[in-house]
C-alpha cells in the first residue's frame, strides 16, 4: 500500500468487514475517494486512498481496530479519458476533481483480484499444513482465514519490502483497543521454510483453539496475537525461484556485487559490533546501518507505534534452542532468572510431545555472538518476554527438513509458545 | 583411544571427583571465551557447550569417514561427559562420551569415547574415538553389499541433482549415492573443522557417476556444506571412490573464497569444477 519512489501512486483499499463499535471514518471526502460509499453502520466501504492520506488513514485504522485489506496496491492514475461508465461508483460526487482511471485498467485489477482469490485451496480447512507452500499460496491463506474468520482475524501491512511487496501481519483479536500484545514472527531467515509453515500451522491453530482450547481463550481474552508469518518475504521468492539456501533479504546497494543484509543483524542493540560482519557478501553482514532494510524498519515501526507487546518471540531454524537476550554481549540481562526458568518450563511442555530435546539459555551462551539481533532489540525497548526459537532439526537435514516434520514440529513448538503466552498474561507488567 | 581399556576405566572412576573438585572450586566464567587455565589441567566441561558438542561433532565425522559404510553412518545424540585439556605449545584436548543414532533412523546406535586434540597451528584436528556397536555389524555390512550390488548393476551412469531436494525429499534411488555423500562429506568436515567452526552437510547438488573397469564405485559430487557459527554455504566439488570393506578414497577442493560474488542464477557450482577433472582418474 504504500509505495517507495514516490510516483504518486495510488492505492485502493477495501474494507469488507465492518465494526459496528467503529462506524464511520473521520477524513473527508476531499480526503478520500470511497468507492463503496459508507451507507450505514455494519456495510463495507470501498476506499481509493490518496497517497498523502494514506499514512493517518492506516494509522487510524489499527489504532480503532478497524480491520480492512488492500484489494489494489497501486491503482495507475492517469490525466484524462472518458470513464463515464465508472462514474456511478465514484463516491465523493459534486465539486470533487478526482482523476479518472482507465476502465481498461480497472477491469484488469478487478481481474487479478478476482485471479487471487480464487487460488486453491477454498478454505483454510482444505489448506495441505503438512506441505511447504510459496508466498502467494502463504498470501492467500492470509486472506481465506481472515475471510473466514472476521470477528478474530485481520490482516494488517505493516510496510514494503525492497522489491515493493507487501509485509502483512495477521492480528488475532476478540476486541478491545490496543490491548497488551503478543508478537510472533516467522521467516526472517528466508531459507528457514519449517517455520513459515509452522506459522501458518499456528494461524489456523489460534482460530480452532480459541473457542475449545481454555489456555488460548484466557490469554485472547486479555491480549492481542500478531503473527508475521513471511517476515521476508523477497527472501523467501528467492529461495523458490532461484536459490533455496538463501538467508538475507534482497537490498542492493551501489558499490557492492553482493546482495542482501542479514535481518537478524540488522538490529539496533549491540549493531555493528563482533557477531555481524561488515562484509556486504557475507551472510551474517549487519547492513549499512540498523534498520535499513525495510522488513527490520518496518518491524521496529510497528513495535513502537503500538507501545504496548509484551512478549516477542522471532522463529528461526535450525538447531533446536530456545534462546534469550543477549546475543550481542555476555552482560546478563537483569530478568535472566525469570525468563531461565521459563525458557525451561516451554522446553519441557515441547519435549512433551515427541520427546524432541532443545537446549536453553542465552544466544550468546548458547549458539554465538551475534550482535544487531531481533530480540535484544526487542528487550531492550522493554518486552521483558523476548525470545527466539530455533526448530528442527540437529544438522542431519538442517534447513531442508522433511516435510513430514512440519506438522509435528509447529504442534510441538506451539506448546511451548502457549507456557510463554500464559506466562506473560499471568505476569503483565 | 591409545590407552588400554584398563586405564581407560580407571580414568573414569576417578573423573567424577575431579569433576566435584573443579565446580566446588572455580567460579562459573561469565564469559563466552575460555579463560586462561593453567596447562596441563583438565576442566569439566558442559556437555552441552558448544566447544563439547562441537568435538563430538568432529570425533563422529572422522568415525563415519573412517567407517566408510553408507548403512553404518551414525549421528550424534547426546554429549554425556566432557572435559578439555590445554597442551601448551600444541592445542586443545578434549575428551568425550556421548551416544549416538543411526542416521537414517535415528535408532540409538551405542555410545562412543573420544579425545580430539585442535591443534594450534592450522591443521586438521587428531581424533581418536572407539564406538560400542548396538547394531548388528554384520547386518551392516550385508547392507553395505546389498547396496553396493544395486549400484554396480547399474548399466549407465548415475547421475542426480538437489538431494535432498527443496522440500526434504530424497529419491530412494539415490539414497545409497547420498548416504556416500555423507561418508565422503565427512572427511570434508573432519579436516575443516577447528574449536570455533564447524560444519553440516547440507546438499549434494550434484552427483555423476565415473564408470570404471575394476570393482570400486567412483562418484563426483558438488556438495553444499553450512558453515557455523558465520552462516556461510560451503562449495565443495569431491571425487569418492568405495569398495565395501576398503577405506574410502577421497580428494576435494572447495571454494576457499567463502564470499562468493552472487551472480543471480545460483552460486553453488564451484568454481573448482574444472580442476577436479583434470587429475588422474585412478587415486
Amino acid at each position: 500500500m504504500m509505495s517507495r519512489g514516490g510516483r504518486g501512486e495510488v492505492p485502493w483499499v477495501d474494507n469488507p468487514r465492518p465494526d459496528p463499535a467503529h462506524p464511520h471514518l473521520i477524513f473527508s471526502p476531499s480526503q478520500l475517494d470511497f468507492w463503496l460509499a459508507p451507507r450505514g453502520t455494519g456495510d463495507p466501504v470501498d476506499v481509493r486512498v490518496p497517497f498523502p492520506s494514506l499514512q493517518p488513514l492506516k494509522a487510524h485504522l489499527e489504532a480503532n481496530g478497524i480491520p480492512y485489506s488492500i484489494m489494489i496496491e497501486d491503482v495507475q492514475v492517469s490525466g484524462g479519458g472518458g470513464s463515464g461508465g465508472r462514474g456511478s461508483r465514484h463516491g465523493g460526487g459534486g465539486g470533487l476533481t478526482l482523476p479518472r482511471v482507465p476502465q481498461a485498467l480497472v477491469d484488469r485489477e478487478q481481474m487479478q483480484m478476482l485471479r487471487r482469490r480464487r487460488v486453491l485451496p477454498l478454505s483454510t480447512d482444505a489448506f495441505d499444513y503438512s506441505s511447504y507452500h510459496n508466498l502467494d499460496e502463504i498470501y492467500a491463506f492470509m486472506d481465506l482465514l481472515v475471510a473466514e474468520n472476521p470477528n478474530l482475524v485481520s490482516k494488517l501491512e505493516i510496510g514494503r519490502t525492497t522489491e515493493n511487496r507487501p509485509l502483512y501481519v495477521l492480528k488475532f483479536s476478540k476486541g478491545g483497543t490496543n490491548r497488551p500484545a503478543i508478537w510472533i514472527d516467522t521467516g526472517i531467515h528466508s531459507r528457514e521454510w519449517v517455520t513459515h509453515a509452522s506459522g501458518v500451522w499456528f494461524a489456523k491453530k489460534i482460530v480452532q483453539d480459541q473457542e475449545k482450547d481454555e489456555g488460548l481463550a484466557s490469554i485472547l481474552d486479555q491480549m492481542d496475537i500478531f503473527l508475521e508469518i513471511v517476515t521476508n518475504p523477497d527472501g523467501f521468492v528467492f529461495t523458490h525461484t532461484t536459490n533455496r539456501m538463501w538467508r538475507k533479504t534482497r537490498s542492493k546497494r551501489s558499490g557492492s556485487l553482493c546482495v542482501g543484509v542479514d535481518p537478524n543483524r540488522n538490529w539496533d542493540a549491540g549493531f555493528g559490533g563482533s557477531g555481524s560482519s561488515s562484509n556486504p557478501c557475507s551472510e551474517t553482514y549487519r547492513g549499512p546501518y540498523a534498520d535499513s532494510e525495510p522488513e527490520v524498519e518496518a518491524i521496529v515501526n510497528f513495535v513502537k507505534n503500538h507501545g504496548n507487546i509484551k512478549a516477542f518471540i522471532s522463529i528461526h531454524s535450525y538447531s533446536q534452542l530456545l534462546l534469550y537476550p543477549y546475543g550481542y554481549t555476555t552482560t546478563p540481562v537483569p530478568d535472566k532468572e525469570e525468563l531461565h526458568q521459563l525458557a525451561k518450563e516451554a522446553v519441557a511442555a515441547l519435549s512433551s510431545l515427541y520427546g524432541t530435546t532443545y537446549k536453553y539459555g542465552s544466544i550468546i551462551s548458547t549458539i554465538y555472538q551475534a550482535s544487531g539481533g531481533t530480540i535484544d532489540w526487542t528487550y531492550n525497548q522493554g518486552i521483558k518476554y523476548s525470545f527466539t526459537f530455533e526448530l528442527r532439526d540437529t544438522g542431519r537435514y538442517g534447513f531442508l527438513l522433511p516435510a513430514s516434520q512440519i506438522v509435528p514440529t509447529a504442534q510441538e513448538t506451539w506448546l511451548a509458545l502457549k507456557v510463554i503466552m500464559r506466562h506473560t498474561r499471568e505476569h503483565l507488567y | 583411544m591409545k590407552r588400554s581399556k584398563g586405564s581407560a576405566t580407571h580414568r573414569h572412576r576417578a573423573l567424577p571427583v575431579l569433576l566435584l573438585l573443579l565446580s566446588a572450586q572455580l567460579p562459573r566464567p561469565a564469559v563466552a571465551e575460555q579463560p586462561p587455565w593453567a596447562p596441563g589441567v583438565e576442566r569439566a566441561l558442559d556437555p552441552s557447550s558448544r566447544l563439547a558438542v562441537g568435538a563430538a561433532r568432529v570425533a563422529l565425522h572422522n568415525y563415519n569417514f573412517h567407517a566408510a559404510s553408507p548403512s553404518g553412518l551414525r549421528a550424534l545424540g547426546q554429549v554425556r561427559k566432557a572435559t578439555v585439556k590445554s597442551i601448551p605449545g600444541v592445542g586443545q584436548k578434549c575428551y568425550l562420551q556421548f551416544t549416538t543414532e543411526d542416521y537414517r533412523s535415528r535408532e540409538n546406535a551405542g555410545s562412543c569415547l573420544a579425545t580430539v586434540l585442535y591443534p594450534k597451528k592450522k591443521s586438521p584436528p587428531a581424533v581418536n574415538i572407539k564406538c560400542i556397536n548396538t547394531k548388528d555389524q554384520k547386518q551392516i555390512q550385508e547392507e553395505d553389499n546389498r547396496l553396493y550390488q544395486k549400484l554396480k548393476r547399474q548399466t549407465k551412469p548415475i547421475t542426480g541433482s538437489n538431494i535432498p531436494d527443496s522440500f526434504g525429499n530424497i529419491e530412494p534411488a539415490l539414497e545409497p549415492v547420498w548416504a556416500l555423500a555423507v561418508a565422503g562429506s565427512s572427511y570434508m568436515m573432519w579436516e575443516k573443522s577447528t574449536e570455533k567452526v564447524g560444519y553440516f552437510m547440507t546438499q549434494v547438488k550434484s552427483v555423476k557417476q565415473w564408470m570404471r573397469k575394476d570393482d570400486s564405485l567412483e562418484f563426483d559430487y558438488v556438495i553444499l556444506l553450512h558453515e557455523m557459527p558465520t552462516q556461510e554455504m560451503i562449495s565443495c566439488h569431491m571425487r569418492l571412490i568405495w569398495l565395501p570393506g576398503h577405506p574410502l578414497k577421497v580428494k576435494y577442493t572447495c571454494d576457499s573464497e567463502n564470499h562468493r560474488l552472487e551472480d543471480g542464477s545460483g552460486m553453488e557450482s564451484g568454481s573448482a569444477a574444472g580442476i577436479i577433472r583434470e587429475r588422474e582418474e585412478n587415486f
